[in-house]
């Protein structure tokens, strides 16, 4: 297991500064200055000298053969420079061929654009290049397909009929993968129950929509061929790698020609692939072999193209360069590397000209990334005192036609699974999960992939306590892991430390709700028709988790979760940190640069965060993503500005003739303490370092570098949501008087930050309650491609949210815990729960999570059900 | 504000190219420097804005009038820019969010108030707020707090869940609201934008 660099710091640590000077406080956001004057750059503001346009042509079916194609009236078009489909893509790129498959899985090989048939509305199945985006528009509308059109699969029931063909023929079915996981002696445990209740949940389709759509711009030097990839991402790193496995299409003799005259490559890929083997030995063996062996058995093209790709990566000529700087939101989505990307690039190396591409909004509604469709079935096991002594689940999961690249569904399955117990002492638990193939778009990682493991939980939870006439809350307290029970462990394996403080933040919720109120007035309300209602839900979250967390979810799967952070002194005295984290809204430059501001004893301003250039920054393949920027990256920040401190003390005790532990920094003066008249700046540290030939670059003075994967055993976020709602019976609209987020992500770098992060993440739960839902009608034909039939909730909808931090004291420094994602996880069942709670009366059980005012009537029997 | 089709149904002198003609020679005025433009007469002006004049602050979120990401003041109004063509703006005086701050960089008190509120994550949607809010406090210096919510729908914003936004617009009414209401009252050639003058 990694040891805690958290530990060893603080304890080898004896010149660590006064701590807290930015750290804590609300500081003011550094990115505003441009952001806020329209000063940003997001890709599509990048426009590379002789740059030309790309559009899409997409397919109008859900399922068909592409029978032909005929692109004359495109191609004639004025403007229009070319237009690839599959079969050219098939030529110039490597098929996305699984990376990470799980056993039990079927991935499906397929490339950047449809070749043969089309799986989907909005597949691509051509890319159109013109002189402006108008004219690729254009030529799109020019193109004639002939479609033979195939029956669709629409939803699991349909997924799983076997008289239903299979969407990916080299798989039997449409079923791509099936496990089951038994933790405790559940037959046991199921057998001394009083109770076992059961239920079964269904999620509908939402979609991430940040308000910037995805886009890219291949930008291509003509003369020397050097590629850089602007684009909207999280993570610059993992398109890199992505983009240059799949766009290098050599013979493997071309490629291993290319290697042996170039001994350099080889030597350098060999030192470095080497290393990583060793370091992650025990990682990687933990990978479960049969997954690849059966990928293979199914379909024996992934062999040669994996194949291929590694020797033609090996052996590429050009690596591209991805760069971004503002990227506009994501909540997941630009995690994903989109079929797209690799289309734009390799288009753009065969045209051997720049090429951007901006896709507008709906295409992102029908392709840009969609999630959380599930339907769970639960039973729970309990006792009559409410005891609840198990779950058995099971997990049906609607990939949609595409796998996402390179997370998929059989991934956040398994993070369900892992998480599903919640902050609960279970005994046992069972978990099937299936996932299934339809004719819909991308299913990717949406804000806590996991989270519909929150909402099945704590939904039935209310459910259980109804059915045992207990208080919901007292169930919840009944059942929780408080204090005396810590350290724990979940039924499922992660370790519970003690700051798993998921039973304080519902005592607090609790106390500030004042039930006893609340049931007065809901009483007195009903009495002139009013449907008041009120309902929590408590989660924990992994952000980053223990140790094993990972071991939990997938065993091997943490071989990339460490992440390297680089602190630098440069020539001329300037500190710079460098991280392979991808901010985008998460306001990384103003926290990172307290916490390295804070070490180092200098002003936030003389902090630059360097980010989204993967020539210049560390190696990661996460970006930002998963709640980790607090945790791991600003842990990292943490250490490597430490590190640097001490570095620079060092040379200046040198240059003071004094010793190191007599010095301090104060506002980026270097002194003895007590004798601030002399002293040193970091320009004469820079200078000293460089004059004596040590500099460690041509750029910079001293280059220090961390790798840091967490603080202690613990990095659980934990959080209880308490949501009012006043139900009109005669719309159907509810409205929300009050919302309470009641959370504890330990000491918190800068709480404005931290409380966006939370409201926005209830807006989004707000609205996929509500207002959002991703629409296919029964042949997979898609509804919602405007924001007039997918509905973002607007100032209107979103009501005031309070919040309360508990900011319990960790126990090791910087164990800042993540809280990108939580909003989001707890909303949903908050609301579900106090809307059942306000019907009550009326015998209502919403099962399903989407309330429009339509289901609201229909559940109250005001209005029948279709 | 104001249905944002209504300009382009009421207003089309210059829209109206004889048959055939792809483009038109248009006068606008924007942030202060006025010149004439060839222009495509299907080209949106949102994509005049931002490819012709090279003004990217202005930004495209839906490109169906739904996110106001791309709002501006067209003489004044709050307009969403994806809704109309660059030809209906001949003769008008446009302000968009580069029009805002100081040459040296100092905020306008609108956008200084969305710093002090924390008002935006990723700030895609964030020109869109800063051109509606000024759009609003132009024209009611001092609005509720429900008259802000009413007023900031038509915008979208998906991170913040517009807590921190609507703070900012109380901010603004002190920062740059009462400041108008003030100015209003004595006399009406001190303005800070360029956006209300008159074309």
């Amino acid at each position: 297991m990694r040891k805690s660099l958290a530990k060893q710091a603080l304890n080898a640590d004896t010149n660590a500064p006064a701590m807290g000077r930015f750290v804590g406080q609300s500081v003011k956001r550094v990115e505003d200055q441009r952001l806020l004057t329209g000063n940003g750059t997001y890709v599509a503001d990048v426009n590379p000298e002789e740059v030309v346009h790309a559009s899409f042509f997409r397919s109008p079916y859900a399922h068909a053969e592409i029978l032909s194609i005929d692109l004359a009236a495109g191609l004639a078009l004025d403007g229009v420079i070319a237009i690839y489909t599959g079969k050219d893509i098939e030529r110039l790129t490597n098929p996305f061929a699984p990376l990470a498959s799980l056993a039990n899985q079927y991935t499906p090989v397929f490339y950047g654009l449809a070749t043969d048939r089309v799986r989907h509305v909005g597949d691509p199945i051509a890319i159109i290049i013109a002189t402006s985006r108008c004219i690729a528009e254009d030529a799109a509308e020019l193109i004639d397909v002939d479609y033979k059109p195939l029956a669709t699969v629409t939803n699991h029931r349909e997924a799983n009929d076997p008289t239903i063909p299979a969407i990916w023929p080299k798989n039997d079915s449409n079923v791509l993968y099936e496990d089951e996981k038994i933790y405790g002696e559940i037959e046991r445990v199921f057998a001394r129950a009083d109770h076992v209740f059961t239920e079964t949940f269904s999620c509908h389709r939402v979609s991430n929509q940040p308000m910037e759509t995805r886009g890219a711009v291949a930008e291509i030097d003509p003369d020397s061929g050097e590629i850089t990839y602007h684009a909207a991402t999280q993570s610059p790193h993992l398109l890199r790698w992505i983009l240059a496995i799949s766009t290098e299409r050599e013979s493997v003799v071309e490629s291993l020609k290319y290697l042996a005259t170039n001994r350099d490559r080889l030597k350098k890929f060999g030192a470095g692939a080497k290393a990583f083997l060793t370091e992650k030995k025990d990682d990687l063996a933990k990978n479960d072999s049969t997954a690849s062996t059966n990928q293979i058995k199914k379909d024996p093209s992934t062999l040669a193209h994996l194949g291929r790709t590694f020797f033609n990566t090996l052996g590429s000529r050009r690596y591209p360069r991805v760069v971004a700087k503002d990227v506009g939101g994501a909540f997941g989505s630009k995690g994903a590397v989109n079929r797209e990307d690799v289309v734009l690039l390799a288009a753009a190396l065969d045209l051997n000209r720049s090429v951007k591409w901006i896709e507008d909004r709906s295409e992102n509604l029908a392709d840009g990334g969609q999630a959380r469709e599930e339907d769970m079935t639960i039973s729970v096991a309990a006792k009559d005192d409410g005891t609840i002594l198990g779950f058995r689940v099971e997990l049906v999961m609607d990939q949609g036609a595409y796998p996402a690249v390179p997370f998929n569904c059989g991934l956040f399955s398994n993070m369900i699974k892992a998480m599903l117990p919640g902050p609960y002492r279970l005994e046992a638990f069972e978990m099937k999960m299936k996932v299934v193939a339809s004719n819909k778009g991308r299913y990717l990682q949406y804000r806590g992939p996991w989270a519909n493991e929150t909402w099945v939980r704590e939904r039935m939870l209310d459910i259980v306590a109804r059915e045992l006439a207990i208080s919901p809350t007292e169930l919840r307290q009944k059942n929780m892991f408080g204090p005396e029970h810590l350290p724990g462990k979940m039924v499922t394996g992660p370790d519970l430390d003690e700051d798993m403080t998921a039973a304080a933040t519902l005592a607090k919720a609790i106390e500030v709700a004042d039930l006893p109120a609340f049931e007065v007035a809901q009483a007195e309300a009903l009495t002139i028709g009013r449907h008041l209602g009120i309902g929590f839900a408590t989660y924990h979250e992994a952000a980053p988790g223990p140790d094993n967390f990972w071991e939990s979810v997938n065993p091997g799967s943490d071989a990339f979760l460490p992440e390297r952070v680089d602190a630098v002194l440069g020539r001329d005295g300037s500190v710079s940190i460098k991280t392979q984290q991808l901010p985008h809204g998460q306001s990384h430059e103003t926290t990172y640069s307290q916490l390295a501001a804070d070490e180092l004893g200098i002003a936030i301003k003389d902090v630059t965060l360097v980010y989204g250039d993967t020539d210049n920054t560390p190696f990661g393949l996460l970006g930002t993503g998963g709640s980790r920027g607090g945790p791991v990256g600003g842990g990292g920040v943490t250490f490597s500005s430490r590190q640097l401190r001490r570095l620079i003390l060092d040379e200046a005790a040198d240059l003071m003739e004094a010793s190191v532990d007599d010095l301090d920094i104060i506002d980026g003066k270097i002194h003895v303490r007590g004798v601030p008249a002399l002293s040193k700046t970091f320009a004469d540290v820079a200078r000293a370092v460089t004059s004596r030939g040590q500099a460690a670059s041509t750029a910079n003075a001293i280059e220090t570098h961390v790798v840091y994967s967490n603080a202690g055993n613990g990095g659980w976020a934990c959080s209880t949501h308490v949501c009012w709602v006043d139900v009109d019976l005669e719309t159907g609209f509810v409205t929300i008087p009050r919302y309470v987020v009641v959370e504890d992500c330990g000491q918190m770098i800068n709480p404005a930050i931290v409380e966006g992060q939370i409201r926005g993440g209830v807006a989004q739960g707000i609205g996929a309650v509500f207002y959002e839902k991703t629409v296919y009608d029964e042949s997979a034909n898609f509804q919602s491609s405007t924001f007039m039939d997918y509905l973002i909730p607007t100032a209107m909808e979103i009501p005031e949210i309070e919040i309360f931090h508990l900011e319990t004291p960790a126990s090791v420094e910087a164990d800042f815990r993540g809280v990108g994602e939580g909003g989001m996880i707890g909303s949903p069942p908050a609301i579900n729960n106090a809307v059942e709670n306000a019907l009550a009366h009326l015998g209502v059980r919403i099962t399903e999570q989407h309330l429009p005012p339509t289901r609201i009537l229909e559940l109250a029997g005001v209005i029948e059900a279709e | 504000m104001s249905n944002p089709t209504d300009r382009s149904a009421s207003q089309t002198p210059a829209a109206q190219a004889p048959a055939g003609q792809t483009t038109r020679r248009i006068t606008v005025t924007v942030n202060d420097t006025t010149a004439n433009h060839d222009i495509a007469v299907r080209q949106s002006l949102s994509d005049f804005i931002r490819e012709d004049l090279g003004l990217t602050g202005t930004h495209l979120g839906c490109e169906h009038g739904v996110c106001g990401a791309c709002t501006i003041l067209l003489d004044g109004q709050a307009v969403r820019s994806c809704l109309m063509l660059a030809v209906h703006a001949d003769e008008t005086t446009i302000t968009t969010i580069e029009g805002l701050a100081e040459p040296d960089g100092t905020l306008h008190p609108i956008q200084q108030a969305f710093h002090e509120s924390h008002g935006f994550q990723c700030a895609f949607c964030a020109p869109g707020f800063v051109m509606t809010t000024m759009a609003l406090l132009n024209s009611n210096p001092n609005p509720t707090k429900e008259q802000i919510r009413e007023e900031l729908s038509g915008n979208l914003c998906r991170c913040t869940g517009y807590h921190t936004i609507l703070k900012g617009v109380e901010t603004a009414v002190q920062l740059y609201g009462s400041g108008r209401r003030d100015a209003s009252e004595t006399t009406d050639t001190n303005r800070q934008d360029g956006g209300t003058a008159n074309a």
